[in-house]
């Protein structure tokens, strides 16, 4: 019986405009998406792949010398770019793709600062006079445009069918009323993912026929489940739809309703909010970062003022003291810049678990996390960063220990093995995702979206099954 | 008989759900979002104020001419409520140097603002006008003539000697009269709120930027009503219109801006151009070299180079030249600048004053050469392909009614960049009372031991935003386009409805 009232619900909208006016649209959407992923990728690759050579290169060329490779530090570390940046863009402008791994290069004397980890900011505006955009992805394209029209489609099933009275003549019958709401739900759902699914399996097959972009087996599963999150958002919407639709008496009455809904949550809810919620916290400014940085400076110094000037008497314990100066100076940086690094990361999620009260921010978090972009991502590309660096560290000790003519004091030159470096020996840095992480971070916005579903949905019912007709 | 019909329209429309509904929603999502915005600017005040401080501070204590660093602060438009534009986007921080000419490309970003913030995206009120206003004028329009069509009430209406233009003008005028109520009393609201907020103060003339804003709704208000209207005409039934509507909608102020500016989205700028131009540049520079060393030669100091060998006490000596191929920015830095310096240097000293007193004249010479020129590359390379892209979005309402609000407000490329002509301006006074104190040849200039620099006397900087005039005529072209398409659009409705049957 379900099934029956979904074919016919089926057989109505494939005639309809709206269906043709969809297929278009999503159509054209999606073209413009693959056209630009297959210019701005090959893009995006050269520019990294260059990038970690020259770090590499760097640092073969440091490994003549322990000494040095331990001063200079590992270079930098570049995010790799993930091939689904179709799917979600994630801000990915905003976000910087680099962090430093090296020397502050201050020298007093023989001493030389050392490396420490340090996360520049990227502020693309700021030379930029073009005009502003959402970026075409598969977020926008399902967050914006695939949640209107799948309003669209049921903005009218219940009260359009009153209003022309086929409603009481199909409910004469012996049909349940679930019965006819979960098929014109299933109608609905069917009669919009056929464009969608159309205009996907376009967008797949003109990037996947492109030589530039390769796609893994694992890459492929996560476009699945990115598909699988558009399907529950549209049915987010599509209940949405439905439930006012059995509320209202009429269909106009129910499109305004919805249309206003509609603008409000996904249109200006997640900025709205994401702009009160920064005020919540402020984190360190650039000028109390410079002070606090100074402060530890000028302490450090007042603690090694005896050590850290050179001596002509190569003593143990001086040069064991400016060992100490040099490593802490290094430490105390490091700490710094990530406590300042946690207190914006810190605001960002505050404002990013606010606005989840809108459906589309929901989306559009799950889609960055499966796609290996924006925010989460580069959470996750820090994470592998810090151990990193610790092993980094571990490996210069360990190799100094090797070397029986080292004083082993790390931080002063004359106190550290100045052997070569087998570059092959030397830790590598590795940038990698894993599907269950990825899992974990959504699994909240993930709950939230099938609770949002089953509550909308049973609200539908409910309105349904008291209204009058 | 016009009357009549107005008054009729005018009382279906109000006593509708969707006024009700709209209005609601309007006013809101604008009270809401004013307050936050309000908030954002009292913020970025803040942020300016101490930095102007700060800044005047730092240069208070700088006691040589050559190391004083004169930092110039855009400060935050309030009208950037209306619509932000480039307002908080493009740097706010200027640093004045004698050897280069400013623009907006070196400015710097200050403000306590965490740079990841950018990852949502910012919202004004014009935002929120071109979203909500266009979706309640289709809303109001689509069932204007289609409905009436439906149920008979258009025969009704015109079987009584009522002629089909004056039928379409009732509706136009009062559907409008209706529109405009969520839009005034929006407007009011807000205006409440910026006026009890304590850091705005707003002038007469902003007052009549607003009153350009609110014209430019009305227009863009009227655009779509009208292409709603044409939808109704040229349809028969209310549920193609509505989805018509829908799609239109959703094409115009959704889809078109993101898609057109992704296709286009090609950041390579005219390479040769660029390269042609920072060829030439280079070659201005290398004449002031020439120069520069055929004075040393001419002079008389013996085993001296630029830096005249000198080496002092908490200073320091630069000699770079410096050009970034993307905004072809070029720059000869030589500073030479030290508190103190030891008696065997001292015999040097008139001869770098002799020295600077031709170098520094010479440099800000060469400099403005090279602006011009630099001028003229920038507005091919950068400039232009950026107001291609804003003509191009023109061709949705919504691109239209964005410049036309930017420009009342002041927020668009040309009122951001008044404040760095004023920069430039401001740095010809500082260049002229250098001048005329004798400051390049001073031995305060580079040197510190005996008397340090004086700051008192120099003039300062003030930036007002041109007045409402030049907001007008920049913001005229883009009203006017959409006077334009609401008459276009009303003839080609008059057109299509005196001969569709009834």
């Amino acid at each position: 019986m379900i099934w029956h009232i979904a074919t016919r619900e089926i057989y109505e909208n494939l005639n309809s405009l709206r269906f043709g006016l969809t297929l278009l649209l999503l159509l054209a959407l999606m073209l413009t998406n693959a056209v630009t992923h297959l210019r701005e990728h090959p893009k995006r690759m050269q520019k990294y792949h260059d990038a970690i050579t020259n770090t590499r290169n760097a640092l073969t060329a440091r490994a003549d010398n322990l000494y040095t490779l331990a001063q200079k530090g590992p270079g930098n570390f570049y995010k790799t770019p993930s091939p689904l940046h179709f799917c979600a863009e994630g801000g990915e402008a905003f976000i910087p793709d680099v962090v430093r791994g090296e020397s502050h290069s201050w020298r007093r004397g023989a001493l030389k600062s050392f490396w420490r980890l340090h996360y520049p900011s990227v502020r693309p505006n700021l030379a930029n006079i073009r005009p502003e955009v959402t970026k075409v992805d598969w977020g926008f394209i399902v967050g914006y445009v695939l949640s209107l029209t799948a309003l669209l489609f049921t903005f009218d099933a219940i009260a359009g069918e009153r209003e022309s009275g086929t409603l009481r003549l199909m409910l004469a019958n012996a049909i349940p009323r679930h019965a006819v709401l979960l098929g014109k739900f299933l109608g609905a759902l069917i009669s919009l993912l056929i464009p969608f699914t159309l205009a996907t399996l376009m967008n797949l097959l003109v990037i996947s026929t492109s030589r530039s972009v390769q796609l893994t087996a694992g890459e492929w599963g996560r476009l699945g489940i990115i598909f699988i999150i558009a399907i529950l958002y549209v049915c987010l919407f599509l209940a949405l739809g439905l439930l006012v639709s059995a509320r209202m008496q009429r269909s106009a009455v129910s499109l305004v309703i919805l249309l206003l809904a509609w603008v409000t949550f996904v249109v200006f809810m997640p900025s709205t909010l994401a702009t009160i919620v920064r005020g919540f916290s402020s984190p360190m400014s650039r000028a109390e970062f410079q002070e606090r940085r100074g402060q530890l400076d000028t302490a450090l110094k007042e603690q090694y003022r005896e050590y850290i000037r050179i001596r002509n008497t190569k003593r143990y314990a001086v040069l064991q003291e400016q060992g100490a100066y040099v490593t802490k100076d290094a430490q105390q940086h490091e700490r710094l810049n990530r406590e300042r690094l946690a207190q914006e990361i810190q605001q960002v999620k505050e404002a990013r678990a606010i606005i989840r009260i809108s459906p589309v921010a929901l989306v559009q978090h799950l889609m960055e996390t499966f796609a290996g972009t924006g925010f989460e991502r580069h959470l996750q590309f820090l994470e592998n960063v810090q151990p990193y660096a610790r092993q980094f560290r571990e490996f210069i000790i360990e190799n100094d220990g090797h070397d029986a003519e080292s004083l082993h004091l790390i931080g002063v030159p004359t106190g550290m093995s100045q052997r070569k470096v087998e570059p092959a020996a030397m830790p590598r840095f590795k940038d990698t995702r894993s599907l269950n992480r990825d899992f974990n971070t959504a699994a909240v916005d993930l709950l939230l979206l099938v609770l949002l579903f089953i509550a909308l949905m049973s609200g539908a019912y409910l309105a349904f099954v008291r209204a009058e007709i | 008989m016009l009357t009549t019909l107005i008054r009729r329209e005018l009382l279906d429309n109000l006593m509708t759900f969707r006024f009700a509904a709209a209005l609601l929603v309007m006013l809101l999502l604008v009270v809401a979002n004013t307050a936050v915005l309000i908030n954002d600017y009292e913020r970025r005040l803040g942020d300016y104020n101490t930095a102007v401080k700060t800044n005047r501070q730092e240069l208070q204590k700088k006691k040589m001419y050559a190391d004083g660093e004169i930092v110039l602060n855009r400060p935050p438009n309030p009208l950037s409520i209306f619509n932000v534009g480039l307002d908080k986007r493009l740097g706010n921080e200027l640093w004045l140097m004698y050897n280069t000419v400013p623009t907006l490309w070196e400015a710097g970003m200050n403000g306590s603002d965490n740079p990841l913030l950018n990852l949502f995206s910012a919202i004004d009120l014009g935002f929120i006008f071109e979203v909500v206003l266009s979706l309640i004028a289709l809303m109001f329009a689509y069932d204007a003539l289609a409905g009436e069509r439906e149920r008979g009430t258009l025969r009704l209406v015109l079987t009584n000697s009522v002629s089909r233009g004056h039928l379409l003008l009732a509706k136009y005028i009062s559907a409008m009269t209706c529109l405009l109520v969520p839009v005034v009393m929006s407007l009011l609201f807000a205006l409440i709120l910026l006026t009890t907020s304590a850091a705005i103060s707003l002038r007469a003339d902003d007052f009549l930027r607003i009153g350009g804003i609110f014209l430019a709704s009305i227009a863009y208000l009227s655009v779509f009503y009208l292409i709603g209207l044409l939808i109704s005409a040229i349809t028969h039934r209310t549920s193609t219109a509505l989805m018509l509507a829908m799609f239109v909608w959703g094409f115009l102020v959704l889809v078109y801006p993101n898609m057109m500016l992704a296709t286009l989205e090609t950041s390579d700028i005219p390479q040769e151009r660029a390269a042609s131009a920072l060829n030439h540049i280079k070659q201005i520079w290398e004449e002031f070299d020439r120069e520069r060393q055929r004075f040393l030669a001419a002079d008389a100091f013996p085993g001296e180079d630029s830096k005249f060998n000198i080496k002092g006490y908490w200073g320091y000596a630069v000699e770079s030249y410096y050009q970034n191929r993307l905004t072809l920015f070029n720059i000869y830095d030589r500073t030479l600048a030290f508190d103190e310096i030891d008696e065997e240097y001292q015999p040097a000293v008139p001869h770098v004053q002799n020295y600077h007193r031709f170098l520094i004249p010479l440099t800000i010479q060469t400099a403005d050469r090279t602006w011009l020129i630099r001028k003229e590359a920038l507005v091919d390379t950068l400039v232009r392909q950026a107001n291609l892209k804003r003509t191009l979005l023109k061709l949705s309402p919504l691109g239209v009614y964005d410049a036309a609000t930017q420009a009342w407000a002041g927020t668009n490329l040309l009122g951001i960049r008044d404040f760095f002509d004023a920069a430039r301006q401001y740095r010809q006074t500082v260049i002229t009372y250098y001048e005329d104190k004798d400051a390049f040849g001073a031995r305060e200039w580079f040197l510190a031991d005996k008397s340090a620099a004086d700051w008192s006397t120099l003039p300062q900087f003030s930036f007002e935003r041109r007045s409402v005039e030049i907001n007008a005529k920049r913001a005229l072209p883009d009203m006017m386009l959409l006077l334009m398409i609401s008459l276009v659009l009303f003839m080609a409705i008059f057109l299509i409805f005196v001969r569709s049957e009834v």
